[in-house]
């Protein structure tokens, strides 16, 4: 066991609790200034399509309206929107039904939307494609002028040349494997596009003075939201702010910079007047990003005795016209095997672009291969426990040691509360038109290390002021961060002021994403804790007026090992066969996440991403008509997002490991969340009843024409 | 909110922190656009209603929605809007008591009417207890739903029927988290409805 500490592993409200119950909390949507003018985007209403003119003249008519922007008279590229093509605010072609056409700034928001109805656009409308695997077929029309296959993005990523082909990974032989298997299984999974939904939608606020921009916008990394709009207007990085005091969550959508914060600084630049942009919900399903959809071809290996052999994947990810994350699908990785092809491709399609959500390439590929691995349980007659228990990874990629591993603590403690051996039954053992059903899956997220930093100034008064880059952005990190730091200095917590949200007064912080928070931040703020706590050795507390500071940029990296954390839930549901709805009645979550430095928040995090995660499993999706090439449902009653009603007791187990790369032995937690939820639940749907189904999301529909 | 700071509010709810470790549109159709098309400026109504106690004479336009005059208009921004359509709840606020969603609400019809707000849920520097309970089960995540999750709770506990498990997840049922944190709304409403 963790020694006790004064501070960390004790579970603390949020330091910033009372503002978000009083309604003091100040997000972006709440900034207002002197003279603002609200903006409002025109979209497409087509899924690929020229435009041959745009006549705006009669919206500039209309009282309170002050400048319009289109693809013809404003040429700013939105780098991060894609990495794989040039993307400008406003594209022609456009690319998908919801691209921005033009953008409109007057005096009130209603002025506003009024005017942009008038603008008149004349398309010349072009073929479209929807699905990944039809967009490589040939003849399927070009969403870029590349072509529709997109380069692995490692290759973007690392700027290397950029050639379209898919991203490969091989170790060992698979063809070989396949042969000297006992068992093989062949199958073909399909998960959809589903919109992380986070409850803020996008409004950026923008304003100049004396050339110095500054943006009020919800993101969840304000240093690479500040470089990228630096770099779009060419200013010295000094020359912009960011500010994002308060957060509505993302969940991955909010990272770097977003095309509102470019248009509302370029009206605002124009107009001389700040300007809030403000999205509506439809637009903020439709024109940001969502996870990417999947299809998944398998073929799988294994002994007679239950030994993983050959894992082959041949993936296609739908990514929309643009790029702007991997496109891949993981969890292979969770598995000792010797023989494993991955090839998964990144296509571009003529749908709403698909990018980062929760542990982005996860949940939908441990839905296909936990889903195979537990066919293959179900054929050999092996309990899936006692098979994970001999396949789950020891090292990463069965060749690199990972730095502290709970992974067979959390199987074997999740077991345990969840009472496995008691619970599991064969599949399909019940009669009755309701048949109970338990299933499992593992998952791991890397908990990276890298460049970071914080610091710390201790006043007169012995109040310690944390200076750190985060928003904060629902989970909890300033009070982490907080307690990091009250630990490291041995102070109580209600001494510390965290001072961040703010690019002018927080330094650099990589951004809330990637669960990298804790480790990197907080690993900055355990160094310069260590130089402030010398310095009071050296010189004692500050003297009237006088103040200790310390700062630390540590850039940790590892030396031959891979750090992550790991999960392993468990969950008991009945499956109405004749209705076809599915009603969790237990769920256990397992999760090494090295020391937790807040079990209260650390504990809500589980539970939200288990919930997102069945949500995923049983019901959300956004759906297109074939014909059009319009969705259908963007938004959360059309989208079936989860509601108070999909709730199911979440018994929340931390294993006990210690990270000795962590500040205090912490790893991360985030992202694993999500990670097993799907593929756990459609487990325990076979379970259940025998059946198989191999299409998100596994709503009624899906159940009642596996039944029949 | 005068007189609770976040450092007294933390210090007195050390004994609720021991309690909780132990628990486990895009285009517009003709009519919008003839409307776009119409000059002059739009119409508006004088309207007097009380907010958080407080009665206010307005002029408003008829097209503003209630939640745009409690936010632009009132400066009660602790009243968020999700999604501007009916769906998401984070706009909930009370009118004569009972909870609606003000994105879905036009200011013209609550001329006459009383409208709470999540600014006037403590009192004389009290917290209500729901905010109370809501701080001590880490209620709040990202927080942007937590105004209309309180209102609806507020409605809830207004009735005075016997609060149950169920009864929360029916009545906050109109209120999404995507954050997902559900359960400890649940809870939270579940502890303040017995005065824990």
């Amino acid at each position: 066991m963790a020694d006790p500490m004064n501070v960390v592993g004790r579970p603390t409200p949020r330091l910033d609790a009372l503002e978000r119950v009083t309604g003091q909390a100040r997000y972006s949507p709440d900034i207002r200034l002197p003279g603002m003018l609200y903006a409002r985007i025109l979209r497409s209403p087509h899924p690929h399509a020229l435009i041959r003119a745009i006549d705006f003249a009669a919206a500039l008519e209309l009282d309170g309206v002050v400048a319009v922007l289109t693809h013809e008279n404003c040429d700013i590229e939105w780098a991060s929107g894609d990495r794989a093509n040039p993307r400008m605010l406003f594209n022609n072609p456009v690319r998908y039904y919801g691209d921005a056409v033009a953008a409109v700034a007057a005096t009130d928001r209603h002025t506003a939307e009024a005017a942009a109805q008038l603008i008149a656009v004349d398309y010349d409308t072009l073929p479209f494609v929807l699905d990944a695997e039809e967009a490589l077929e040939p003849g399927a029309v070009p969403v870029q002028p590349g072509g529709n296959l997109a380069p692995p993005f490692g290759a973007l990523a690392g700027g290397g040349a950029a050639v379209p082909g898919p991203a490969v990974y091989e170790r060992g032989d698979v063809e070989a494997g396949l042969a000297e298997s006992d068992i093989v299984i062949e199958d073909h999974y399909v998960s959809k596009h589903h919109n992380n939904a986070q409850m803020e939608p996008r409004t950026a606020v923008a304003q100049w003075e004396s050339g110095k921009l500054t943006v009020w916008t919800p993101t969840q990394g304000i240093t690479n939201c500040r470089d990228d709009i630096a770099e779009a207007f060419g200013l010295p990085y000094e020359q912009v702010r960011v500010i994002c005091e308060y957060m509505g969550g993302g969940f991955g959508n909010k990272n770097q910079c977003q095309d509102t914060d470019l248009i509302a600084a370029e009206l605002a630049r124009r107009t001389e007047r700040p300007v809030k942009l403000e999205l509506t919900r439809k637009e903020d399903f439709l024109s940001i990003h969502g996870r990417w959809p999947t299809s998944q071809y398998y073929r799988v290996g294994a002994k007679r005795d239950g030994t993983l052999h050959a894992i082959e994947l041949t993936g296609y990810s739908g990514m929309g016209p643009h790029i702007k994350s991997s496109g891949d699908i993981a969890g292979i990785d969770f598995y000792q095997c010797p023989n494993v092809r991955k090839t998964v491709h990144t296509v571009h399609t003529n749908v709403t672009t698909s990018a980062n959500y929760r542990a982005p390439s996860y949940p939908q590929g441990v839905f296909g291969i936990a889903s195979v691995l537990d066919a293959i349980c179900h054929e050999i007659d092996m309990d899936p426990v006692e098979f994970h228990l001999r396949n789950a990874t020891r090292q990463y990629r069965d060749a690199t040691p990972y730095t502290s591993y709970g992974l067979i603590d959390c199987i074997e403690q999740g077991a345990e509360a969840f009472d496995w051996s008691g619970r599991r039954r064969p599949a399909a053992v019940d009669a009755g038109p309701i048949r109970r059903g338990t299933g499992m899956a593992i998952g791991a997220f890397t908990a990276r290390l890298g460049l970071s930093n914080a610091m710390l100034r201790l006043d007169d008064a012995g109040t310690l002021w944390l200076h750190a880059g985060v928003t904060d952005i629902g989970t909890g990190a300033k009070t982490t961060l907080a307690m990091i730091a009250a630990e490291a200095m041995e102070m109580d917590l209600d001494r510390v002021e965290v001072v961040w949200g703010d690019t002018d007064r927080s330094p650099y912080s990589v951004g809330e994403s990637g669960s990298r928070t804790t480790s990197h931040t907080g690993f900055a703020i355990v160094e310069a804790a260590e130089d402030l706590k010398r310095q009071l050795d050296e010189r004692g507390p500050p003297g009237p007026g006088e103040e200790l500071v310390a700062e630390a940029s540590p850039n940790p990296t590892l030396d031959g090992e891979q750090r992550y954390s790991f999960a392993a839930h468990f969950v008991e549901l009945e499956v109405d066969t004749e209705l076809g709805g599915v009603h969790l009645t237990k769920y256990v979550a397992a999760h090494d996440s090295g020391r937790i430095v807040n079990p209260l928040t650390a504990t809500s995090q589980v539970k939200g991403g288990v919930i997102q995660g069945i949500g995923m499993a049983l019901h959300e999706e956004l759906l297109y008509d074939r014909n059009t090439g319009i969705p259908v449902n963007p938004g959360y009653y059309g989208a079936r997002i989860a509601t108070h009603l999909d709730t199911v007791p979440i018994d929340v187990v931390f294993v006990d490991t210690e990270d000795a790369h962590g500040p205090w032995g912490a790893k991360s937690i985030g992202e694993s969340t999500i990670i097993p939820v799907v593929g756990a639940i459609a487990n325990a749907i076979f379970n259940a009843t025998g059946r198989r189904i191999k299409e998100l999301p596994i709503g009624r529909d899906r159940v009642i024409g596996a039944m029949s | 909110m005068t007189g609770i700071t976040r450092r007294s509010f933390l210090g007195r709810s050390s004994a609720g922190i021991a309690a909780t470790a132990t628990l486990p549109a895009l285009t517009a159709g003709p009519q919008e656009k003839a409307a776009a098309q119409q000059s002059g400026p739009a119409p508006r109504t004088r309207i007097e209603l009380t907010v958080n106690g407080e009665s206010h004479a307005l002029e408003v336009e008829d097209r503003w929605t209630l939640v745009e005059v409690l936010r632009d208009h009132l400066e009660l921004t602790g009243t968020r809007v999700g999604c501007d359509r009916g769906e998401c709840g984070a706009c909930t606020v009370l009118l004569d008591g009972k909870n609606i969603y003000a994105c879905s609400y036009l200011a013209v019809w609550a001329d006459g009417k009383a409208v709470e707000t999540v600014e006037g849920l403590a009192r004389n520097g009290v917290l209500d207890p729901l905010q109370q309970a809501f701080i001590e089960h880490d209620a709040p995540q990202c927080g942007f739903c937590t105004s209309g999750q309180l209102m609806s709770a507020k409605a809830l506990l207004n009735e005075g029927a016997e609060v149950t498990e169920q009864s929360v997840r029916e009545a906050l049922v109109g209120n999404i988290c995507r954050c997902s944190n559900f359960l400890n709304y649940q809870a939270a409403v579940l502890a303040a409805s017995r005065g824990a």
